[in-house]
């Protein structure tokens, strides 16, 4: 078979999902504000934000992320994919998968687990394809023609056999019919938790450490900070789910072990983030920023750091009295999962589909336009979300305050978020197309070439 | 022998599952062990009806949770505003979940807490809410349409009148493992029973 056949599956696929997921979130967005559109079974507001989440988590970005390290892996480790055959067998079954959870979704039928509301069979399908991922990686690194194992194949590593475990856990054992209750919802939030924490943290911050320095040529900042970064996050993270139940109906002495772990998260973020910034400020300053890939890499680091910073405040429970249940939790999840993994995720995408189509980006001006689009819609597509969960969660305070009162004041930041969310969408189309264009479209790059030195004429 | 970890694929993958395997070990087998309110409760708690069980059924695949959580917190907030004609509704604890075999705690409100909801309202008047939730509430002034109503929830009118009674009925029996709405005598205050 045809190296680089499953990359290139999984990554086309990945952005046609990308699509669609963005889809599901705007109509979700339109229905806050104008609660009449679609008033019908199929697209009530719950389960279009469950499409919205799992098509974003599954089709899109857990894709992508693959798609990116099976071209990522041999390269870094001087060898071919360990089976070609193996990896297309996975792409096409995760995504048919996929695409059959997504059908029973909207039919409502589903789990209670928040994240991973895909319901058997088709989770137990989903565990199956990462197995086969798991054994693809292995065996890619079991068959390396290099010595050292790069920073980026440890987080490859790590995520691969942690997440067995938690998607195990959380999809399954949740479910075992001696589950109930709080002790349940205490497997479900280590999954919740964990599925952005030991899932969508290390095959995000996998693909930066390759990609920031390949794309600036420069070597990375420090080594040291790499290894704190990577051991302490497999120790650190996995300790906090239950600060999803923080104040609620779980044991105190759980919650205040989740508190302590969230705040030392702030550890291996920051090695990572000071590792990331001191690669770019290393670099030569004249093309560090040239084109999309670097910009969508510094504004993910850039979202990264807020977001694990608000992370371990927001575990405080004094803050979380405020925060918790509101708005502000929303804004934080897109700017973990948005902000900061989508966008590796869409750098790593201009990086690889070229060198999979063997030619270059189709054109780095509309990726400068996707990304400023992009990025000035999310600024106050994020901070909206934050504001309005403040207000909520003051207005939540006064017993005075009706329940549709605290609501109503909300009204603002929904539009507002909808209006944004509408840039947002608009420009993925200008990524989706660039990238399609790179892969199938018929254009001469000689003619690019010349265009360029015309106008720096 | 000197283990040089960065070039063994075994010492890394070892070391990170091992790492991780304390925290995972201690953050989910251990809390029922050590705290067994989460699986078995001293008092007594509410076995679900075939009935109520099909309300559950609803509750989850109309994703009610996505918006309503079923938790009051300890917060004085959450108990003054969940609780009923001045009575404060007492913090849900985890022994109150025992038989919820499909939890929903939740992490999001954008509709109220339902955690104490049981006995509330009548369940004519839930019949009512289902159908058309967003005229029951109250009302911009200044606005016209649409746009005038403030409640944002969906109209549950695509459901049939049989599955909106199995979810009244489940609805019904929320937070009614503490009997907490009496009066100052202790005399129960559950009217709309009656």
């Amino acid at each position: 078979m045809k190296q680089d056949t499953a990359a290139k599956t999984m990554i086309i696929s990945s952005c046609i999902f990308f699509g669609f997921a963005l889809t599901m979130g705007i109509l979700t967005a339109l229905k806050f504000v104008v609660p009449t559109v679609g008033d019908i079974e199929y697209l009530s507001m719950p389960r279009l934000r469950m499409l919205h989440t799992n098509i974003n988590l599954f089709g899109w970005l857990l894709q992508a992320n693959m798609g990116i390290l099976f071209w990522i892996l041999p390269r870094i480790l001087h060898t071919k994919l360990f089976s070609e055959k193996l990896g297309v067998a996975m792409g096409v079954l995760y995504n048919l998968t996929i695409i059959g959870g997504l059908v029973c979704i909207a039919l409502g039928k589903v789990k209670n687990v928040e994240y991973g509301e895909i319901p058997p069979p088709f989770d137990y399908l989903v565990a199956v394809c990462w197995v086969m991922f798991l054994i693809n990686v292995v065996g890619t690194v079991a068959i390396r023609k290099v010595k050292y194992l790069y920073v980026t194949v440890w987080y490859t590593l790590g995520a691969v056999i942690w997440t067995t475990f938690v998607y195990i856990t959380g999809n399954m054992l949740s479910q075992m019919p001696v589950m109930a209750g709080s002790n349940q919802a205490n497997l479900i939030w280590f999954y919740v938790h964990n599925a952005v924490g030991l899932i969508f943290t290390p095959l995000g911050v996998a693909i930066a450490y390759y990609l920031i320095p390949k794309q600036l040529d420069t070597p990375i900042y420090s080594h040291k900070l790499s290894m704190i970064g990577f051991w302490v996050i497999s120790f650190v993270y996995v300790w906090t789910g239950a600060h999803h139940m923080l104040h609620g109906p779980s044991p105190h002495w759980l919650q205040t072990v989740s508190i302590i772990f969230s705040f030392s998260l702030i550890i291996p973020v920051m090695a990572v983030i000071t590792n990331f910034f001191g690669t770019f400020a290393t670099a030569p300053r004249g093309k560090r920023m040239l084109g999309p890939i670097p910009k969508l890499l510094m504004m993910g680091t850039v979202y990264y750091v807020f977001t694990c910073l608000q992370g371990p405040f927001q575990a405080i429970r004094s803050v979380n009295e405020i925060t918790s249940k509101t708005d502000w939790v929303v804004g934080h999840a897109h700017m973990a999962l948005f902000g900061a993994f989508s966008y590796y995720a869409m750098a790593g995408i201009y990086y690889v589909a070229p060198k999979l189509a063997g030619r270059k980006l189709y054109s780095e001006k509309m990726g400068d336009l996707h990304f400023w689009l992009m990025t000035l819609a999310s600024i106050p597509f994020f901070a909206v979300l934050w504001i309005g969960g403040v207000i909520q969660g003051f207005a939540w305070l006064n017993p005075e305050n009706t329940f549709v009162e605290t609501l109503a004041a909300l009204k603002h930041a929904h539009w507002m978020r909808f209006s944004t969310g509408a840039v947002i969408f608009g420009s993925y189309f200008l990524f989706f197309y660039n990238i399609m264009q790179t892969f199938f479209g018929k254009y001469s790059e000689d003619a690019e070439v010349e265009a360029e030195t015309v106008a720096a004429e | 022998m000197k283990i040089d970890v960065e070039k063994s694929l075994l010492w890394t993958a070892t070391g990170a599952f091992l790492l991780f395997a304390v925290g995972a070990a201690l953050t989910t087998i251990v809390p029922p062990m050590v705290s067994p309110e989460m699986w078995k409760s001293d008092y007594p708690v509410h076995e679900y009806t075939e009935q109520e069980q099909r309300g559950i059924q609803i509750y989850l695949s109309e994703g009610c949770v996505y918006c309503h959580t079923q938790q009051i917190r300890h917060l004085d907030s959450d108990k003054r505003r969940y609780g009923w004609r001045l009575v404060d509704a007492p913090e849900s604890e985890s022994w109150e979940y025992v038989n919820d075999r499909i939890n929903f705690l939740g992490t999001k409100r954008t509709g109220p807490d339902l955690a104490r909801v049981g006995g509330k309202y009548s369940s004519e008047w839930h019949w009512a809410h289902f159908k058309d939730p967003r005229n029951m509430g109250e009302k911009f002034p200044n606005r016209k349409g649409v746009y005038e109503k403030v409640s944002i929830m969906p109209s549950f009118d695509y459901l049939t009148d049989e599955e909106i009674k199995d979810l009244t009925a489940y609805i019904q029996t929320l937070g009614r493992n503490k009997n907490w709405r009496v009066d100052k005598d202790g005399n129960p205050l559950n009217d709309y029973e009656k």
